[in-house]
């Protein structure tokens, strides 16, 4: 028992001088003046710059919303454009503050890289696509249809085991090459297609004027979480980035939108007093200003207005990723 | 030799703060529990279906199972777990002081908590909310009709700022009758000494199924007025152990989602299935960079069960529905990312 005590005291010792050597990432976010967020370098609905050069979508969203929480203004971000290969490297020297690029939640990830995930933004996993006129808005309507996918066991198990759950028949078409998947499903070799609803997403958008011949239908058939990871060991910046998420969904829950967030601050609600700072000290306990809620929600809106704006023109619909409270995932505990 | 491996803590410690590597955290937790050869967890003494001592004096229930699972998941054994009693005021400093490893404790998950108190929460293991139960005598259908009525309720903690928050909100008033004894709280509202009694809604029907014969005198009012994501909480600054702590419950999910457990997993040892393969530790190595066995999750769900299973004997057993506990894919919001 004296042991541990010992080695607990120690331990605490250890933690107090690695504190006062290494900078948190807050010290040098603040003493940088901007936060460096790494995204992808152009997947439209995700991180894509617009033709003013601006970047649009989720991720450079979120890359917003942290940045208006810790400095009040969502224009102190640098985008730093990720590739595959490079992206978990760029985080782990310190090249970006943050990774917000439409990355899935694995267990190897988090133990094996030394990284953690701060939440999940998108629900992501494979989903089903039609053409315009099939009579069909669910993905369990699909009985007796023909699906293009590319070979791979987790892409047919995951249909299958749908299937068989769903109580319907689904004949697979494969094909390697995803070009020839997706010109076999425009010609109508196979009724349906299936992928990741990110994929299927970002296929629709690439057919441009012609995109609303394809619809994706609601349902996720299998899990690709996606969200943002910051460096472990940075406990107070991996809460700010998480509860910056957080904040978003809340506000949704709330009613709390990019037009209304000023004129709450006389609100009788607690919840909503607690939220844009009117009360208690919930920006004081993450190390930010008590209005960095009120703050991000001016900068980008709730998740239900980030989504639209990003995520809907690809024509995905929200599906697992409403509120709890209508039938999706989305939950943030309390903001007390 | 705590000594040596404080060093090694530290120096890489200090790599990981130069970016030099992306460097393994040690976990001064986990070498504390290794060498202690035992797991503290913080559990409230007696609350059933989630902690309480059953005529053997054996802990029974979710949390109770919850603090198995991660003893399995370190140790390959169940009993390797010593429950340690806590109370709702002194169960962040046991957590703080490392009088326990883990608080598994009807603990919400608030940010407050997480920012101020030194803690973080792995995912919530029962997504909860607080709601009222009176006397079936007293006629009352509905929390709004509980205008200056007296109510029960436990000091220090959300339970009394939810209250507080729900009657300001409805223009209602109240008149707090606050008593810290989970047992003594009881008493006074079985006595009349409240009008209604105010918890969580599992605790409120754990309390109930316990009147026995007598449970049908009480009536759990339908509104909750709060979201309660009841999570076990960990010291920050250990990495590892809290990836220990929250992958050990996803583990859990997983295994349902998968169909896996506790009766049948080992007809699941010749699957071709890289997903299960890797779940029970037959290839891809998803113990090791944990610290543990690679047969971790095999053990946990073996021993403890997958969650449905532990669900159905604890929460289950009381009347508490699934609900909101159900898997993301059957009506839920209980969801693992993947384990690859």
């Amino acid at each position: 028992m004296i042991r541990t005590l010992t080695a607990l005291g120690l331990a605490a010792v250890w933690a107090t001088a690695a504190a006062q050597t290494a900078p948190s990432t807050m010290d040098i976010v603040r003493q940088r003046g901007v936060l460096h967020c790494g995204v992808t370098p152009n997947v439209p609905g995700f991180a894509a710059p617009d033709t003013q050069g601006n970047w649009r979508g989720l991720d450079a969203d979120v890359c917003r919303a942290v940045a208006a929480a810790f400095f009040g203004d969502p224009a102190k971000v640098r985008f730093i454009p990720t590739t595959t290969p490079q992206r978990f490297t760029m985080l782990q020297s310190g090249d970006v503050d943050l990774l917000s690029r439409a990355t899935t939640w694995t267990l190897t990830r988090e133990s094996n890289l030394g990284l953690a995930f701060a939440g999940i933004y998108y629900y992501d996993g494979q989903a089903f696509m039609v053409r315009q006129g099939t009579p069909v808005t669910s993905a369990k309507q699909l009985d007796g249809a023909t699906v293009c996918l590319q070979p791979g066991a987790t892409t047919e198990r995951n249909m299958a085991d749908f299937a068989r759950t769903s109580g319907i028949r689904l004949t697979p078409v494969a094909m390697e090459d995803i070009e020839e998947v997706r010109a076999a499903f425009k010609a109508g070799r196979c009724d349906a297609y299936t992928t990741d609803l990110s994929s299927l997403a970002s296929f629709r958008f690439l057919q441009g004027a012609e995109a609303d011949r394809y619809v994706i239908l609601p349902e996720v058939t299998s899990k690709e979480p996606l969200g943002p990871l910051v460096r472990k060991g940075d406990w107070k910046w991996f809460d700010l980035v998480r509860w910056t998420l957080y904040a978003l969904i809340a506000a949704e829950e709330l009613g709390i939108t990019q037009a209304n967030v000023d004129s709450l601050m006389t609100s009788d609600s607690p919840d909503i007093r607690r939220f844009v700072g009117a009360e208690g000290e919930i920006g004081k306990s993450l190390g930010v200003d008590n209005r960095w809620a009120v703050n991000v929600i001016k900068a980008v809106g709730n998740f239900g207005e980030v989504w639209d704006r990003n995520i809907t023109p690809l024509g995905v619909q929200r599906g697992i990723n409403r509120l709890w409270t209508q039938g999706g995932l989305m939950y943030a505990p309390p903001m007390r | 030799m705590p000594s040596i491996s404080l060093l090694r803590a530290a120096r890489l410690a200090c790599i990981g703060a130069a970016f030099a590597a992306p460097a393994f955290a040690q976990s001064p937790t986990l070498d504390a529990v290794r060498q202690r050869g035992m797991f503290n967890c913080g559990v409230s003494p007696n609350l059933p279906g989630f902690s309480a001592p059953d005529s053997r004096g054996v802990m029974q229930g979710l949390e109770a199972d919850s603090c198995r699972a991660i003893a399995v998941a370190l140790f390959g054994d169940p009993d390797k777990v010593r429950f340690v009693p806590t109370t709702v005021q002194n169960r962040f400093t046991a957590l703080q002081s490392g009088e326990v490893d883990v608080l598994i404790r009807n603990t919400t998950w608030t940010l407050s908590r997480e920012g101020s108190l030194g803690l973080m929460f792995a995912p919530a293991n029962f997504y909860d909310g607080q709601g009222f139960i009176v006397k079936k005598s007293a006629g009352v259908a509905s929390a709004k009709e509980l205008n200056g009525a007296a109510i029960c309720v436990q000091p220090g903690s959300t339970t009394e700022l939810n209250l507080q928050d729900y009657f300001r909100s409805n223009n209602m008033t109240f008149t707090p009758v606050v008593i810290a004894d989970t047992e003594e709280i009881f008493k006074a509202f079985i006595a009349g000494r409240c009008d209604a009694y105010t918890t969580d809604a599992s605790s409120l029907a754990s309390f109930r199924a316990r009147q026995g014969a007598n449970a049908e005198q009480y009536v759990i009012l339908p509104e909750l007025i709060s979201k309660e994501p009841l999570a076990p909480a960990v010291r920050k600054g250990d990495d590892r152990w809290f990836d220990i702590v929250r992958w050990s419950f996803f583990a859990q999910l997983i295994a349902e989602e998968l169909g896996i457990n506790s009766q049948n997993i080992d007809s699941f040892m010749t699957s071709q299935n890289p997903e299960v393969r890797r779940f029970l530790g037959l290839e891809g190595n998803m113990g090791k960079p944990l610290g543990l066995d690679d047969r971790w999750a095999y053990n946990i769900i073996k021993k403890v069960g997958n969650f449905a299973e532990m669900w159905d004997r604890t929460m289950g057993a009381m009347g508490v529905q699934r609900g909101i506990n159900n898997l993301w894919n059957k009506g839920g919001i209980q969801y693992a990312p993947p384990m690859r």
